[in-house]
């Protein structure tokens, strides 16, 4: 303690230009529905989301928005990067995340399924001794077939999930449907739901507490117009 | 694999090692102010002493291996259960109250997260032996001087009391599915997942209003939420649990840190470990819990008679990490220079002088090499000493190093930068 820092600390004037409460939104496929419906509470102005800078601030400056990719805003939100996120509900239990989520916001509505070829033998998922899944969720996935006795080999894929049963990678899929046309394209039947996504809202856990009056704040303002 | 560490551990050196140890010191000089006494329990034992009362998740965490003989043991995770082992078995029949401090090491099988890693440091107190809400404040109450003796400017203690919730529990008469899809709901503050359960579960009014009270039962008017959550208690283990509460907070209001104490009875979290009063304590720009505690009065009997007890544990990362961020002073990742490198000559008067210089709590380093003087002043310059002393004559001469980094020698008293 008694030398000089070498690693400097954050300069004065970027801390005071930060803003006092962080939300972390997910690009992507609930951006807009995200800012539109903080619009709609009237958190923000409309935001330049093309914008270079990384953190945008409404307008008082009282919230800073980062645009982050989908599945960090569970992360961002637990370490308390950001203090507020939107995420899916999919993404948040895959992440396994400890987070509060007081509010389930009305877009992003779709399913997380287990699905397979649609010729497969009618035969209940138990039956199979070590079916291989392919999918972008190990967790839940393996989580989903534990629970019923089954050792499931879970094939962790990042994307483009339904070529494992064509390519003979997998035997099944747990995946993302929303209409099933992805499915019904590639040959392949959705046998279980495994849980319905929605958005939701998550907080940090400190700072639900640290900054109640703000954050308690933000829930009043969006259940207002959800 | 020569070299490497394996994952989860760290080396700590130089400034960070000893910003640690300091960290520590200061916290059990503290602990012991307040009347503590040392414990240092080993680092690992039996499996089962250790997992007597764990939750699921940490006794998922443990790192277990068989000794020689076949029993299984584990490294300590925490240091709780094993001081109450301690006094449960060996201590009883010393007059209680029984106070403990330590700090030390834990491990957990965790991913690293947070200054964390699976052998992380932990600094805490357990008191042994009291029952009464003034030993719950005197735990929240050193809770907050140890912030203050960390160096945090800013920070929160949040205060639950389990028993308002499992008296709630036992009103409501649920079967376990439904208690755990309330616990579930209250842990994660999700209002949609009360909803279901309301929805889903049949009550009687005051049964059903009891719950719709929950989550507003928090916040930083303690006499406000205690009284709201009066209005709604539906048995006397209900009633108990507020009483004590206020018990704590009238014993609390006279160590003047109520200011930093918010309450929150839909603080659930160790529900089966916690048997009265649980609290975490938060720092802003820290997303994580910085040390927790409570009152644990069924642990200390798995092991002895049975004991009432409270206690702290804070985590050490967490509390530099913390004051790093509200300070913005980052550890040098520099060793801390000495005073001065001495040249001796091994001559006793010269080595008399250094001992008293040292025992003033100057940093002296002797040339051990046998360097020739335009060595040392580059290793000097290198290694960050601002003074070399040499013995000539019977006294020190003294060659400090110029802002231009050469070394120059200076006439007078001998004196140390502090």
């Amino acid at each position: 303690m008694s030398s000089t820092p070498v690693f400097a600390a954050p300069s004065e004037s970027s801390v005071e230009s930060r803003p006092p409460l962080l939300f972390a939104l997910p690009k992507g496929r609930i951006a807009e529905e995200s800012l539109a419906l903080l619009e709609k509470a009237g958190l923000t102005g409309p935001l330049d989301t093309n914008s270079r800078k990384l953190v945008l601030a409404n307008t008082d400056n009282s919230i800073g928005f980062v645009m982050a990719k989908p599945w960090d805003v569970p992360t961002y939100v637990e370490y308390g990067a950001a203090d507020v996120g939107i995420c899916g509900l999919d993404v948040l239990r895959e992440s396994g995340r400890r987070v509060h989520e007081p509010l389930r916001l009305p877009f992003g509505h779709c399913r997380l399924s287990v699905a397979g070829p649609k010729d497969r033998p009618d035969t209940p998922l138990r039956y199979a001794s070590q079916p291989r899944i392919a999918t972008k969720y190990p967790r839940l996935a393996q989580e989903f077939f534990r629970k019923r006795g089954v050792n499931a080999e879970v094939i962790g894929l990042s994307g483009s999930v339904e070529l494992g049963p064509v390519l003979g990678l997998a035997d099944l899929i747990v995946d993302i449907v929303e209409t099933g046309s992805t499915l019904r394209a590639n040959g392949l039947v959705e046998i279980r739901t495994i849980l319905d996504v929605q958005a939701v809202l998550i907080i940090n856990r400190a700072a639900y507490q640290l900054k109640s009056e703000q954050i308690q704040g933000i829930i009043e303002r969006i259940r207002a117009v959800i | 694999m020569q070299g490497q560490i394996p994952f989860g551990v760290a080396d700590y050196f130089w400034e960070e090692a000893l910003q640690r140890q300091e960290l520590i010191a200061n916290l059990l000089a503290t602990f012991r102010a307040w009347g503590y006494g040392d414990v240092t329990p080993p680092a690992f034992e039996y499996a089962a002493s250790l997992t007597a009362q764990a939750s699921a998740s940490l006794q998922a965490e443990m790192y277990r291996f068989l000794d020689r003989d076949g029993s299984t043991l584990a490294l300590r995770p925490e240091f709780t259960t094993p001081i109450a082992r301690l006094a449960g078995t060996r201590l009883h029949d010393w007059p209680m109250p029984q106070r403990f401090c330590y700090g030390g090491s834990v491990f957990r099988y965790v991913d690293p997260q947070a200054g964390r890693q699976r052998e992380f440091w932990q600094a805490g107190v357990e008191l042994i032996g009291a029952p009464s809400p003034d030993a719950d404040a005197e735990v929240l109450a050193l809770t907050a001087e140890a912030m203050k003796v960390a160096g945090l400017t800013d920070y929160r203690i949040v205060l639950g009391q389990i028993r308002y919730f499992g008296g709630l529990l036992a009103a409501l008469e649920l079967t376990p599915e439904q208690a755990d899809s309330l616990r579930w709901a209250i842990e994660r503050k999700s209002e949609p997942a009360l909803a279901d359960f309301l929805r889903e579960t049949p009550l009687r009014t005051g049964q059903r209003q009891a719950v719709e009270a929950l989550p507003g039962l928090s916040g930083g008017d303690i006499q406000q939420v205690i009284d709201q959550a009066e209005s709604h208690c539906l048995n006397t283990e209900m009633h108990r649990a507020l009483v004590n509460l206020r018990g704590v907070v009238d014993a609390l209001s006279g160590y003047g840190v109520l200011g930093s104490v918010v309450l929150d009875l839909t603080e659930i979290r160790s529900l089966g470990y916690y048997t009265g009063i649980s609290f975490e304590a938060l720092a802003p720009e820290s997303g994580f819990s910085i040390g927790s505690g409570g009152r644990y009065d069924d642990l200390v009997g798995h092991f002895g008679p049975a004991q009432p007890a409270v206690g702290v544990a804070l985590g050490v990362e967490r509390l530099l990490l913390a004051r790093q961020r509200q300070s913005g002073q980052f550890a040098s990742l520099q060793p801390t220079p000495p005073h001065a490198l001495v040249i001796s000559h091994q001559n006793p008067a010269a080595l008399a002088q250094v001992q008293r210089w040292r025992a003033e709590g100057y940093r002296l380093q002797m040339e051990v090499n046998g360097r020739e003087m335009a060595d040392i002043l580059v290793y000097a310059k290198q290694a960050g000493i601002a003074q070399v002393l040499v013995w000539e004559d019977d006294r020190f001469s003294a060659f400090r190093r110029q802002s231009d980094g050469s070394f120059e020698s200076t006439s007078g008293e001998i004196s140390f930068d502090e």
